[in-house]
């Protein structure tokens, strides 16, 4: 059994038209068994950026301890906010820092830019960058959702079509995972607003 | 017995001679007609084809048991909740319908419940294969007690007609947990029968991953003078909660009620429809979701004193 | 095989733990206490690896304790849970990790909520309305999740708890007879007889 579906739990992110879209299930496992079904695995870390955070639970709480400091040393210090590439880097290099005792987390980040640039990224347990122009996925059900995503993502969507798209590729997905699912959570990142909502998807 | 243990313990050489038998077979099945029970008429119990190799048994748990290894070749499915009880009115099965090969939801509409002849019920845990196989098998094995005998076989006779013949295969990695379910002569009859040979007779069981879940409900909930529509109520709310809380049980759940005059089908019920809005219409049912969330829905728990 | 309940009504949060505290296959005692009062509203069942499990609850008692005398108000439910996980996540990365699960029940009086937290060795932590550690989650979780009432007064609340021991007790193996039950509410911490 892999420490990294211990607690099982998966987060996807997609790039949209002027917008960003970040999405996750909110099981809490203990391998089979299912303990929580409301938990949170997407962080806001400012209003225009969050981040997905599946793995070891204990690290998922541990890194959003960690990032939200590190966010707010950097927003006092430098006396502006964080720009979604930065805080990628940011993400990378704190993974980094445990390179031979990581954290046991993928990271996911998506937010918008300077000009409302959509930006996602993604990393491995110790923090090598991906910076995908279309999706990025993570998790235990990433490889399911690698299929639907593939199937049902294209440039250029409007906050609607892909909160549709996202949402149809995380319930897809995780409803073929036995660790992940339980009910969901959608962000949608637009100019000026964010949209949260959270999905009925099945509880078994 | 010794004709099997001689059989694994053969070299090569007799190995090969089965492979002959086993040919012969397969020519005869291929017309179609055999249904894959294409040696029956020939020995009591069918042959299989046994790897060539000096241990067969480890060879196959080698490639088979994702337990131990999760990235071996071959994963056979496991995960399930099943349950049966009896009761006044009969006997009530119900089980789930996943099918998981490591974290991977195989399928969903899988039939747990093989009905065996009329009168006669099996559940499926562990081997799918095996309990597909041997549980048709026992119901060959049934209607020819019936032809022979012009008598219905006994559960008691059916099930230890499938302990007897899967402890002839101990050790060599099948892997069953079912219950037999019946009517006969005595009334309700319920035997759990497993590969290890084990075999009880009981009023109720729960058989699976998911099976300590369905427990507690079941527990909490059961009274043998259970009216008919309570039982099937307290079936179908036990597999729900197995499906709720275990990941590896779930979608939908069959529940089937045993009678005098034989088994019933209930119905199919999805476990997620079961969450949030219930069984629906169904007698014997309250109102409303299964689910904590549905059920509890904007109650609170803060104290009395902000009341005031 | 050691067990832990927990669960929350209106106004209070129950706990209950058995009482055998095992070596091997000795039973070394069978009255053992393994609930700890923190603060006047803050209790934690503790389970696990012999040793580690008091070291632990002592550790974490006097540091609450010190942050009382510091500051001269006992920390908040929310806030204690949270500085107790971390202390748990810690120690998972350190030379010898403390291996000890936790109940946290707790009444916040500053805005009288009933506190529960399912914190594991890990330092994987829920905030629940009902909980349960060892063996006792794979048979209670499901009679919670269908007979837990978030607004049950004292009685009832006791009432599904004892339907919780009882699973226990039927299914599994090894027997726990005896077992230690606490409540928290607005007037603190009390120890009840079920």
């Amino acid at each position: 059994m892999s420490i990294m579906s211990y607690n099982g739990g998966s987060v996807v992110a997609m790039v949209g038209k002027n917008c960003v879209a970040i999405a996750s299930d909110l099981r809490l496992g203990s391998q089979a068994l299912t303990v929580a079904t409301d938990f949170q695995k997407i962080f806001p870390v400012t209003d225009r950026i969050f981040l997905g955070l599946p793995g070891l639970a204990t690290d998922v709480l541990t890194l959003k301890e960690r990032f939200r400091f590190r966010v707010n040393m950097y927003t006092i210090k430098e006396e502006r906010e964080i720009e979604p590439e930065t805080f990628a880097h940011l993400v990378s290099s704190t993974l980094y820092e445990r390179r031979f005792g990581p954290y046991f987390v993928e990271p996911v980040i998506a937010g918008l830019g300077k000009d409302n640039k959509p930006f996602i990224a993604a990393t491995d347990l110790i923090g090598c960058l991906t910076l995908p122009k279309d999706f990025a996925v993570s998790g235990t059900a990433s490889d399911k959702m690698f299929g639907v995503a593939e199937g049902l993502w294209e440039p250029d969507l409007e906050p609607e079509d892909l909160f549709e798209t996202i949402s149809q590729t995380l319930m897809n997905a995780v409803d073929r995972d036995a660790y992940s699912g339980w009910g969901a959570i959608v962000h949608v990142i637009t100019p000026d607003k964010v949209i949260t909502r959270t999905l009925k998807s099945r509880m078994d | 017995m010794n004709s099997i243990a001689s059989r694994f313990a053969s070299t090569s050489a007799s190995a090969a001679i089965s492979r002959d038998e086993e040919e012969n077979q397969v020519a005869a099945s291929m017309w179609g007609s055999t249904g894959g029970f294409g040696n029956l008429g020939q020995v009591g119990i069918p042959s299989f084809e046994i790897p060539r190799v000096p241990d067969p048994t480890n060879f196959l748990r080698m490639h088979t048991d994702d337990r131990n290894d999760p990235s071996c070749r071959i994963k056979i499915q496991h995960g399930t909740t099943t349950l049966a009880f009896r009761f006044q009115g009969g006997i009530i099965v119900a089980v789930d319908s996943r099918a998981t090969a490591g974290s991977y939801i195989a399928s969903g509409t899988v039939k747990k419940v093989i009905e065996i002849n009329k009168y006669l019920l099996g559940t499926m845990a562990g081997g799918a294969a095996d309990c597909q196989y041997w549980e048709t098998y026992l119901g060959i094995q049934c209607r020819l007690h019936e032809l022979r005998n012009r008598e219905r076989i006994s559960v008691a006779a059916a099930s230890k007609y499938l302990s007897n013949l899967v402890y002839g295969y101990k050790g060599m990695g099948l892997s069953m947990g079912t219950m037999i379910a019946g009517w006969d002569k005595t009334g309700p009859a319920l035997f759990y029968v497993d590969s290890d040979g084990q075999r009880l007779k009981g009023d109720l069981f729960s058989v699976g991953s998911g099976s300590t879940f369905a427990y507690g409900v079941l527990d909490a909930g059961y009274r043998w003078d259970l009216s008919e529509e309570e039982a099937q109520e307290l079936g179908r709310r036990a597999i729900y909660a197995a499906g709720h809380r275990d990941a590896f049980s779930g979608n939908t759940v069959n529940l089937y009620h045993v009678k005098e005059d034989g088994w019933k089908f209930i119905g199919n019920y999805d476990v997620t429809t079961l969450h949030y809005e219930g069984p629906g219409n169904v007698p014997g049912a309250v109102p409303g979701g299964y689910g904590y969330d549905v059920r509890t829905e904007g109650l609170h728990s803060r104290g009395a004193a902000t009341v005031a | 095989m050691e067990c832990s309940f927990g669960l929350v009504g209106k106004g209070y949060t129950l706990i209950a733990s058995d009482t055998n505290s095992a070596r091997s296959i000795v039973k070394m005692k069978n009255d053992e206490d393994k609930i700890k009062v923190l603060t006047p509203h803050l209790c934690m069942a503790y389970s696990g690896e012999a040793g580690d499990t008091v070291q632990f609850a002592e550790y974490v008692e006097r540091n609450l304790r010190l942050h009382q005398i510091r500051h001269y108000t006992e920390l908040r439910p929310p806030s204690s849970a949270a500085w107790i996980r971390r202390v748990l996540a810690d120690s998972l990365r350190s030379r010898k990790p403390y291996q000890v699960n936790l109940l946290l029940g707790g009444y916040d009086t500053s805005d009288d909520t009933p506190h529960l937290y399912w914190i594991d060795y890990l330092g994987t932590m829920a905030k629940v309305p009902f909980a349960a550690h060892g063996y006792g989650a794979y048979f209670a979780l499901s009679t919670l999740d269908r007979y837990h009432d978030p607004t049950a007064d004292l009685e009832q609340g006791l009432e599904t708890l004892k339907r919780c021991i009882e699973e226990v007790q039927k299914r599994l193996i090894v027997g726990l007879p005896k077992w230690n039950v606490k409540i928290i509410d607005q007037d603190g911490v009390r120890e009840l007889e079920i």
